[in-house]
C-alpha cells in the first residue's frame, strides 16, 4: 500500500491561477511522483505546488492512495481517467474532479466544484459537502453524460445535476438547483431534498425527488402513487415533449409551472 | 520570391493530355514556366505522383451555417485538436473544424482552391471574414438565389434580362462567384411550412414553377457570361423516389456553352433515390448516370456519404426539418429574409443502417457509372456526406474493386439487393482521379482560364506531390498505400510558395478570393432601379447602401473577374 500525501504549499495560496492537475491520479502516481502540470499557462513541477510525503510501496494503482491537503479549490481534473485506487481530498476541490473515471473511489471532505464526475463510467465518488453545477453530467453538446458508477453528495448540488445521465446512480441528500436530470437517457437520480424544474426532455431512466418540486413541467403524465424508501411519491411518465419518452419521475410535493 | 525546379516528377495533367510522364516542372515567379530561372531551388520529387493543386468544387467551410454548426455542436471540437506549433495555429474540430483546421487539412491533402457551395447574400460579410482566415487556399463563393423574391418575380414575368441584371448587381454587391440554386423555390415554400413537390407545380403567390425558374436562371447565367454555370441542388433532396425529379431537371438543361457544362448538379448521390418510402428505399444511380452520359451539358458531383459522425448543413430548410424528425436530435433552422433559408443538424451514418449503407453505395455507383470523369467530380458535399478528410478513402474505393468488396462486406447485409455496386468492376486510374479532383473542377468552375487545375506553361504553380510512385504501385491491391498517400502530400505548393512539406505547414496568408463583376449596360444596372430600392426600403432589415460588401475591408486579395454580358 502506498500513501501519497500532497500538501498545498503556502506560497501557492497567493496564486489565483487554475492548476491543471490531471496527473494527480493513482495510475500516474503509482509509477512516479516526478510530475509536472500547468499552472495558468506555465508548466511547473509538482514539488513547486505541493509538499509531498510518500509512505510505503505500491504494487499498482489499486493499492495507491492519494491524500490532498490544503486549499485545492483551484486544482482541476484530479482523478481524471482514474481506474482504481483511492483519492481523499481533505478540503474543497476544483472543477472536473473524477472526469471519465472508470473505477476506484474519490472521497471529498469539503465541497466540490463544477462538473464533479462528469461523463464517469464507473467507480464511486462521495462528497461530504456540496457539489456545484453539472454534477454527474455530460459535457457541452455531448449526448451521453455519466454512464456508470455512483456519486453520493451529502450536501446540495447546483444546476444541471445529472444532465444527460445515461447510467449509474447519482444521489443527493440535499437540494438540487434548476434542471436536474435534464435530457436523462438512463440511470437513476435520487434527490432527497427539493428540486426546480427537473427532468426536462427526459427520454428514459428513473428520477426520485423526495422533497418539493417547483416549476414542475406540464409535459409529464401522472401514473399513480408509489412508496419509495418510506416516502409517498407521485409517479409520472415523460417527458412527453419527446416522442416515445419512457422516463419515470417520482416526486413528493409538486407545484406546477 | 523563390523559384523552383521540381525534378523527376511523375506528372498527370489531364487538361494538357499528360499522363504519367516523368518530367521537370519549372516554377518562375509563382507560375509554371518553360525555362527555369538561374537561381532556382531544386526539389526532387523522386518519381512521385504530381498533380495540379486540388480544387474542391462544392464544400461548406465558411459562412453563417458552418458557424452555426460550430455553435450547435461544441462536442465536435473535442476531436481533431492540435496545439500551436511551428507557426501553425491551434486547431480543433472534426466535421466543422476551425477555419485554420480546414485550411491546414486541405493543404495536407494537396488542395489549393476551395468553393464555398452556398452563401446567403445577406450573410456575405461573415463568409468573407472566414475566408480571410482560411490562409492557404484561394476561395470562391457561390451565392444563393433560390428564394430571391426580385429574381423570382422577374422570371415569373418572363423578363430574364431583368433577372440577369439583378443577379449581376447582387454578385457584385456580395462578391460572389456564381449562382447557386438550392432546392429552387423551396425556401419560399418553407416560409409557409411547406416544400415544393417536384419541378412542375407552380408555387402560390409567384405563379412560378421550379422548371420555369431553373430554365430562366440558366438563360440569365449564360447572358452574364459567368465563368461557372448555374450550380444546382435539385428539388426533393433526400426523399425516396426523388430520382425522377433529378432526371427531369437534367432534361431541362439546354447546351448553351461550348467551354463547359450548362448546369452543374451538386451532390447527386442525395438525389438518386428510388422507392416510395424508407421501407423500399433503393438506388437509382443507373438511370441518373445514364442521363448524365447522354447529356454532355450536365456535370455532377458525387456527394459521397462515408460512415461516421458529421454535420449536415444546407440552405434546404424543409429537408433538414425532415431529417430532424427522423433523428430527433439537435436542429437549427434559419430564415434569411427575402433571400433563402437554412438548416443544420448533426448526423451519424452507420454501416448497420440499411438506408445509410445504400446512400454510401449510390455515391460510388455514380462515379463508376458515369463514363466521362469530367462529368462526375469527387466531393462529399463536405461536411454533409462526410468531412473532406475522407476523400483519400473515396479515392481508394474508386481505384480498387478489392477494397470496395471488402467494405461492402461490412455494410448492412440487404444493401446488395437494393444497389448494383457489387456488380461494378470498373477501377479508376490516376488520370481519372486527377480529373475528378482538380482538372474537372477547374473546367466546371471556369477556373482553367485563370490558370487553375493544370500544369501548362503560364498556369498558377499550384502543385501537389503525393508520396506514391505510380510505376511501382498497383492501386487495386495496394489501396492502403493509396489512401495514406492521398491523405498527406510530400509537399504542396500554392502560387509558387511551398505551403506544406510532409506534416508541417510552412506558409501563411496566401489566400485570394475570386469574384465576378458582369459588366451590364446602364439599362440593367440595378443600383438605381426604383423597384429594388423600394424593396430594400420596405422589407429589408438593412439599408441598400449598407448592403454591398466592401472589397477593401472584407476581401484579402481580390481577384475581380469582369465578364462581358449579352444584355
Amino acid at each position: 500500500m502506498r500513501r501519497i500525501t500532497l500538501i498545498m504549499r503556502e506560497e501557492m495560496a497567493e496564486c489565483k491561477l487554475p492548476i491543471e492537475a490531471e496527473a494527480i491520479c493513482p495510475e500516474t502516481m503509482s509509477k512516479t511522483i516526478d510530475l509536472s502540470f500547468f499552472v495558468g499557462n506555465e508548466k511547473k513541477k509538482i514539488t513547486e505546488v505541493f509538499d509531498i510525503r510518500v509512505d510505503g510501496e505500491a504494487a499498482g494503482p489499486a493499492t495507491t492512495e492519494i491524500i490532498l491537503v490544503g486549499d485545492c479549490r483551484r486544482v482541476k481534473r484530479v482523478g481524471e481517467y482514474m481506474t482504481a485506487g483511492k483519492i481523499i481530498i481533505e478540503g474543497d476541490i476544483g472543477m472536473h474532479c473524477g472526469d471519465f473515471m472508470t473505477g476506484g473511489e474519490i472521497e471529498i471532505m469539503g465541497h466540490a466544484g463544477d462538473w464533479l464526475g462528469r461523463e464517469m463510467l464507473g467507480g464511486k465518488i462521495v462528497c461530504h459537502g456540496n457539489a456545484a453545477n453539472y454534477c454527474g453530467s455530460g459535457y457541452r453538446g455531448g449526448r451521453k453524460g455519466m454512464r456508470g458508477g455512483e456519486i453520493l453528495v451529502e450536501g446540495s448540488v447546483g444546476d444541471y445535476c445529472a444532465e444527460c445521465l445515461f447510467g449509474g446512480t447519482v444521489r443527493v441528500k440535499g437540494n438540487a438547483g434548476i434542471h436536474a436530470g435534464a435530457n436523462m437517457k438512463g440511470g437513476h437520480l435520487i434527490i432527497e431534498g427539493d428540486a426546480v424544474m427537473p427532468c426536462g426532455d427526459m427520454f428514459a431512466g428513473e428520477a426520485d425527488i423526495f422533497g418539493t418540486v417547483t416549476d414542475f413541467l406540464a409535459t409529464f403524465r401522472e401514473k399513480g402513487v408509489v412508496s419509495v424508501e418510506g416516502h409517498t411519491l407521485t409517479e409520472f411518465e415523460g417527458d412527453l415533449a419527446h416522442r416515445n419518452a419512457k422516463g419515470i419521475l417520482r416526486v413528493g410535493k409538486y407545484i406546477r409551472i | 520570391m523563390t523559384d523552383y525546379i521540381i525534378k523527376n516528377a511523375c506528372v498527370y495533367d489531364p487538361a494538357n493530355n499528360v499522363a504519367g510522364e516523368i518530367r521537370d516542372i519549372f516554377v518562375v515567379d509563382g507560375k509554371i514556366a518553360e525555362e527555369p530561372s538561374a537561381n532556382a531551388e531544386v526539389i526532387d520529387a523522386g518519381g512521385c505522383l504530381t498533380l495540379p493543386g486540388g480544387i474542391d468544387s462544392h464544400t461548406h467551410i465558411c459562412g453563417t451555417k458552418v458557424n452555426f454548426g460550430r455553435y450547435m455542436s461544441p462536442e465536435d471540437m473535442r476531436a481533431g485538436r492540435a496545439p500551436r506549433k511551428n507557426g501553425m495555429r491551434a486547431v480543433s474540430g472534426y466535421s466543422i473544424p476551425t477555419t485554420y483546421g480546414n485550411s491546414y487539412r486541405y493543404a495536407h491533402m494537396g488542395y489549393t482552391t476551395l468553393t464555398e457551395g452556398a452563401m446567403a447574400p445577406l450573410e456575405a460579410r461573415h463568409t468573407h471574414e472566414e475566408f480571410r482566415h482560411t490562409p492557404l487556399q484561394d476561395g470562391l463563393v457561390l451565392t444563393l438565389f433560390d428564394g430571391d423574391w426580385e429574381v423570382m418575380r422577374a422570371i415569373a414575368n418572363g423578363d430574364v434580362k431583368r433577372a440577369a441584371g439583378l443577379i449581376a448587381w447582387r454578385l457584385n454587391a456580395v462578391k460572389g462567384y456564381g449562382v447557386k440554386l438550392t432546392n429552387p423555390l423551396g425556401a419560399e415554400m418553407w416560409s409557409w411550412g411547406k416544400n415544393v413537390e417536384c419541378i412542375r407545380k407552380p408555387i402560390p403567390n409567384f405563379n412560378l414553377s421550379p422548371v420555369e425558374f431553373i430554365t430562366g436562371m440558366i438563360e440569365a447565367n449564360e447572358m452574364l457570361g459567368l465563368p461557372h454555370s448555374i450550380h444546382l441542388h435539385c428539388n426533393n433532396l433526400g426523399k425516396p423516389g426523388n430520382y425522377t425529379c433529378t432526371i427531369g431537371t437534367m432534361g431541362l438543361v439546354p447546351d448553351l456553352n461550348e467551354k463547359r457544362q450548362t448546369a452543374y448538379l451538386t451532390h447527386v448521390q442525395f438525389h438518386s433515390y428510388g422507392g416510395s418510402g424508407w421501407s423500399d428505399f433503393c438506388s437509382k444511380s443507373e438511370p441518373v448516370a445514364n442521363m448524365v452520359n447522354r447529356r454532355p451539358q450536365v456535370t455532377i458531383d458525387m456527394g459521397q456519404v462515408m460512415f461516421g459522425r458529421t454535420t449536415t448543413m444546407t440552405a434546404d430548410g424543409p429537408m433538414e426539418f425532415n431529417l430532424y424528425r427522423l433523428h430527433q436530435d439537435k436542429w437549427s433552422n434559419h430564415d434569411v429574409e427575402m433571400e433563402t433559408a437554412s438548416g443544420v443538424i448533426p448526423v451519424m451514418y452507420r454501416r448497420k443502417n440499411l438506408v445509410n449503407s445504400i446512400m454510401w453505395a449510390i455515391g460510388l455507383e455514380l462515379a463508376l457509372l458515369v463514363e466521362n470523369p469530367w462529368q462526375c467530380l469527387l466531393t462529399t458535399d463536405n461536411p454533409n456526406g462526410a468531412p473532406f478528410v475522407k476523400y483519400p478513402e473515396i479515392i481508394g474505393l474508386l481505384m480498387s474493386k478489392e477494397y470496395r468488396d471488402k467494405e461492402f462486406a461490412t455494410v448492412h447485409k440487404s444493401t446488395g439487393k437494393r444497389t448494383c455496386l457489387a456488380a461494378l468492376d470498373r477501377e479508376l486510374g490516376f488520370e481519372e482521379i486527377a480529373v475528378m479532383t482538380r482538372a474537372g473542377q477547374a473546367r466546371a468552375l471556369g477556373l482553367d482560364q485563370f490558370g487553375k487545375g493544370h500544369l501548362g506553361v503560364g498556369a498558377d504553380a499550384d502543385i501537389a506531390v503525393y508520396p506514391i510512385r505510380p510505376d511501382r504501385i498497383d492501386p487495386s491491391k495496394q489501396y492502403a498505400e493509396i489512401i495514406r498517400g492521398f491523405a498527406q502530400t510530400k509537399f504542396t505548393m500554392k502560387g509558387g510558395v511551398l505551403v506544406s512539406r510532409d506534416d508541417v505547414i510552412l506558409a501563411d496568408d496566401l489566400n485570394r478570393t475570386f469574384w465576378c463583376f458582369p459588366k451590364v449596360p446602364a439599362a440593367y444596372e440595378m443600383s438605381r432601379d426604383p423597384e429594388l430600392i423600394s424593396v430594400f426600403e420596405k422589407y429589408y432589415t438593412i439599408r441598400m447602401e449598407n448592403y454591398p460588401v466592401d472589397e477593401k475591408y472584407y476581401i484579402k486579395r481580390s481577384m475581380k473577374i469582369e465578364t462581358e454580358t449579352a444584355l
